[in-house]
């Protein structure tokens, strides 16, 4: 197990390699610079070859390839070229506040989605079953950003229930929570997830419930109860981890819309942000975070379903 | 991360007005009738709520050059002039009173006024305005305005050096050199210009030479645009900046104006909004109390009493046109720029297209700007004088006419901006003219250099200071700051240039608007429109001036707000 996870976590190293690779060519591919900001207020065109000569955007791709890893085995993810802030500046500032909005969100989501496709799937082609179906569908379908906006003139400007601009100081200690200000971009950017995994959950449920292993254990005569938890969603979760792991590191990464929407300071939006500013430093240190975020989070996922489904082994 | 949707500006427009015109015709909420306002009484307490979009880039004077960057650092920092809200000529701020200047009109003296003090209490001195001018100047800022700071004597020079390639004591000797034209008394600040140039006493009222403290500078060093080292001299401190969400500025009790008053306001909070229709929604929740209208939301205003009472016109500081590859046929030809320059009807723009926000423009430079010629208007529709040129045009320009495109910075309001244009063009001169979108930073890309410049392309301009020399010299001479149309003439050269140095004001104003009206009539590009200002604000909101370029100083210290309801 443990050489294992080892030779897993040495794996990560090729992976994230060819991700940087790949990332930087493909951003300093598109055409612009950072510098070209304002249409009608352009820098002149000395400025910013002064400019690209002070940052190194002039040299060959290589050597800025070779430089840039230089400093990324150091740690050193360099300095925004449009703002005024480094690049580990602003993912310490802003990763934090997408990650919490981010857990919240999926709690909320599992919480309510895993119930729900298990209910749904027992109760198949009931009257519960079709509203979830009904649920399932309208949150995948209805992008959030139509969702925010009426709940923002819902829920924000005419019954006034909740603050919609900011995030407030994010939560110390539970008590300093803003929860009412947490409370529609969280519940929104659940609603996408929630759908999905509803969805997940009851089609593995049926599968799982069909399967011989199912039908043995009722004819040894076991509880309903004991055989519903103890075989049918312990195999229907298989399908669901492989989902959360990816989903958690999307989540906690930020969401460009939620975080537009709601003013929330978070990585979504910044990172959104950077690619249409050209901000290579900012795009490459944003997308290595992910990268290394759904590569721990796919390894997670491989061990947990040892734990699940103790036939699939490890290691081999 | 969710990058899966790049820009749903567009879609979100069309889904607000959906839900704006719901809430429209539901009730306001509570508070927003003027009638309950009390007396026009400032609130000695009162604080402003405003939007400033997105976050800015950075705040440092000699680094920025955005509109919401310059609006912070004009509220913390006080330069040696400031245009005046009546005409936008440079009128003292820091300073005593106007500059002396030597006979030669290469040497600007400014005296300071007595007792200015930064808001941490130390005295402001001329050397701190030195040291503002050397960051601009110094290649390692590498601020992105530092141009401006070419007419001095020895900045130029310095400023282009190659930091990594030259070596040191060069370096130190074109700092050396370029600080000797800055001349420090214990009082006063003299400048030596590389030639004469009427338009310095502008630039020293813009945010690039504000005086800034090296010491506070060297304790924050990166970071010293935080509060606790973002030390200036002007009306308002910055005390806090909650990165990506809002920036509050807190009235400075060591600022005292030129007229002897300090900001109105007590506390300016300014919120990061970066959704229009999130700030419509804010404002309408009374979390805003001011918010720039755009034509979408002109349907809603008009169906609102309250909203229509609350607002507020003003003008602009840009102008639009369509330019012209003035290198690249069928353009090269100036009766084909002339044709399309007459071929659209721009009261029916600014009617139907920009829903009256803006005003129709057939000369270069806008309303509120010295040099704005309302009777160059060679440029005005006429369909029938369109064709007539049109049918003057070589044959190789004809020729070209048909396969010609217009490129622009893709948008949904670009678009129906293009398509009209394109309605036009086919209905008043039979040309049919392709549409060519490209991603916002492509087009800034394309445009900027001669060699990718396209044939055809919607741009506009807009001022960084009240001076002619900023419009026609900046972006048509031959020394334009950045290739534009690749429009090339001798005699517009030199009445611009006569212009930049002329030191009586009369013929100086003569010269330019003899080289605008030439280049209105060689069609050097078409211009469209001047921008305006509409404001919704709220009752307790007074004497919030909108002006052109919103850093004047009196915009920051005279408004104020009454008690809120």
């Amino acid at each position: 197990m443990l050489s294992y996870v080892i030779r897993r976590v040495l794996l990560m190293i090729p992976t994230l390699f060819f991700v940087a690779f790949i990332t930087f060519v493909l951003a300093h591919s598109a055409p612009g610079s950072p510098f070209d900001k304002n249409q009608n207020r352009p820098l002149p065109e000395a400025t910013i070859e002064r400019l690209n000569r002070l940052y190194g955007i002039d040299q060959p791709i290589q050597n800025q390839f070779v430089l840039y890893l230089n400093n990324l085995v150091h740690l050193d993810l360099g300095s925004s070229l449009v703002k005024d802030r480094t690049v580990a500046d602003i993912i310490g500032s802003e990763f934090p506040v997408s990650a919490q909005l981010g857990l919240q969100a999926l709690f909320i989501a599992l919480a309510i989605a895993l119930p729900l496709g298990i209910v749904s799937a027992l109760k198949q082609n009931t009257g519960i079953d079709y509203a979830s179906l009904l649920f399932a569908t309208i949150g995948t379908t209805i992008p959030a950003f139509v969702i925010a906006i009426f709940a923002i003139f819902l829920f924000g400007v005419n019954l006034r229930w909740f603050p919609f601009i900011g995030w407030g100081n994010g939560c110390g200690p539970l008590p300093s929570c803003d929860l009412k200000r947490m409370a529609m971009p969280t519940v929104i950017l659940s609603l996408g997830a929630m759908a999905f995994l509803t969805r997940i959950t009851r089609a593995s449920m049926l599968e799982a419930i069909r399967q011989d292993y199912v039908r043995t254990a009722r004819s040894k005569g076991l509880r309903e109860q004991v055989v519903i938890v103890g075989h049918v969603v312990k195999n229907a979760m298989i399908p669901v981890a492989t989902i959360i792991g990816p989903a958690t590191a999307g989540l906690i990464t930020g969401s460009f819309i939620i975080e537009w929407m709601f003013n929330v300071p978070g990585l979504g939006r910044e990172f959104v942000l950077s690619i249409n500013r050209r901000d290579y430093p900012l795009i490459m240190g944003v997308y290595m975070l992910y990268a290394t975020l759904i590569v721990i989070a796919n390894l997670t996922v491989d061990i947990v379903y040892g734990w699940i489904d103790p036939r699939i082994k490890l290691g081999r | 991360m969710t990058p899966r949707v790049k820009a749903p500006w567009s879609l979100l427009v069309a889904f607000m007005s959906i839900a704006l015109v719901i809430t429209a015709c539901q009730s306001q909420p509570a508070g927003t009738t003027a009638s309950q306002a009390p007396a026009d009484q400032a609130d000695p307490n009162g604080e402003l709520v405003t939007n400033m979009g997105a976050e800015p880039d950075t705040i440092d004077p000699q680094k920025e050059s955005f509109v919401q960057e310059i609006g912070v650092t004009m509220k913390v920092f006080e330069a040696l002039m400031t245009p005046s809200l009546k005409d936008g000529k440079p009128i003292p701020a820091a300073a005593k009173d106007q500059p002396k200047v030597s006979s030669d009109g290469t040497e600007y003296t400014y005296t300071l006024r007595d007792g200015l003090k930064f808001s941490d209490g130390s005295p402001v001195t001329p050397a701190d305005f030195k040291y503002g001018w050397e960051r601009l100047c110094d290649p390692t800022t590498a601020g992105d305005y530092a141009f401006t700071g070419y007419i001095v004597k020895g900045c130029e020079k310095w400023n282009e050096m190659d930091t990594k390639k030259a070596s040191k004591a060069d370096l130190d000797a074109a700092r050396q050199a370029f600080l000797d034209n800055i001349v420090t008394t214990n009082n006063a600040i003299t400048f030596k210009l590389t030639e004469p140039a009427p338009y310095f006493n502008s630039i020293a009222a813009i945010w690039v030479g504000v005086p800034v403290k090296k010491a506070a500078i060297d304790k924050g060093g990166d970071k010293w645009t935080e509060p606790a080292t973002f030390i200036g001299n002007g009306p308002f401190k910055l005390t806090e900046w909650k990165h990506n969400e809002k920036m509050t500025f807190e009235r400075n009790d060591n600022f005292v104006g030129h007229d002897g008053q300090k900001a109105k306001l007590k506390k300016w909070t300014q919120v990061m909004i970066n959704e229009g229709a999130v700030a419509f929604a804010a404002y309408r929740n009374n979390e805003l109390d001011i918010y720039p209208v755009a034509a979408e939301d002109l349907r809603t205003i008009q169906g609102d009493a309250d909203l229509t009472k609350q607002t507020v016109d003003g003008p602009g500081s840009c102008t639009f046109y369509i330019g012209f590859n003035n290198k690249k046929a069928p353009f090269t030809d100036p009766n084909v720029r002339v044709a399309f320059a007459k071929s659209f009807d721009r009261d029916q723009w600014v009617k139907d297209i920009i829903g009256g926000i803006g005003k129709p423009a057939t000369s270069f430079i806008p309303p509120g700007i010295p040099g704005y010629d309302a009777e160059d208007t060679f440029q005005k529709f006429d369909p029938t004088a369109a064709k007539a040129a049109l049918a003057k045009a070589s044959p190789e320009a004809t020729a070209a006419l048909a396969n010609l495109k217009v490129t622009y910075s893709s948008s949904a309001r670009n678009k129906t901006r293009l398509e009209w244009f394109q309605q036009q063009w086919k209905t008043n001169l039979g040309v049919n003219v392709a549409l060519d979108p490209v991603d916002a930073t492509t087009y800034t890309q394309l445009v900027k250099k001669p060699e990718t410049l396209p044939t055809m392309f919607l741009l506009g301009w807009c001022s960084d200071y009240y001076d002619q020399q900023d419009w026609l010299t900046t972006v048509f001479s031959s020394k334009a700051s950045s290739a534009r149309v690749g429009y090339t003439s001798k005699q517009f050269d030199d009445l611009v240039f006569a212009g930049d140095k002329e030191l009586n004001p009369q013929t100086r104003d003569q010269d330019y608007q003899k080289a605008s009206r030439l280049l209105s009539q060689d069609a050097a590009a078409a211009f469209i429109y001047y921008d305006a200002t509409k404001l919704l604000e709220k009752p307790w909101v007074k004497n919030y001036s909108i002006t052109s370029l919103g850093f004047e100083e009196a915009h920051f210290t005279d408004a104020y707000v009454t008690k809120k309801p």
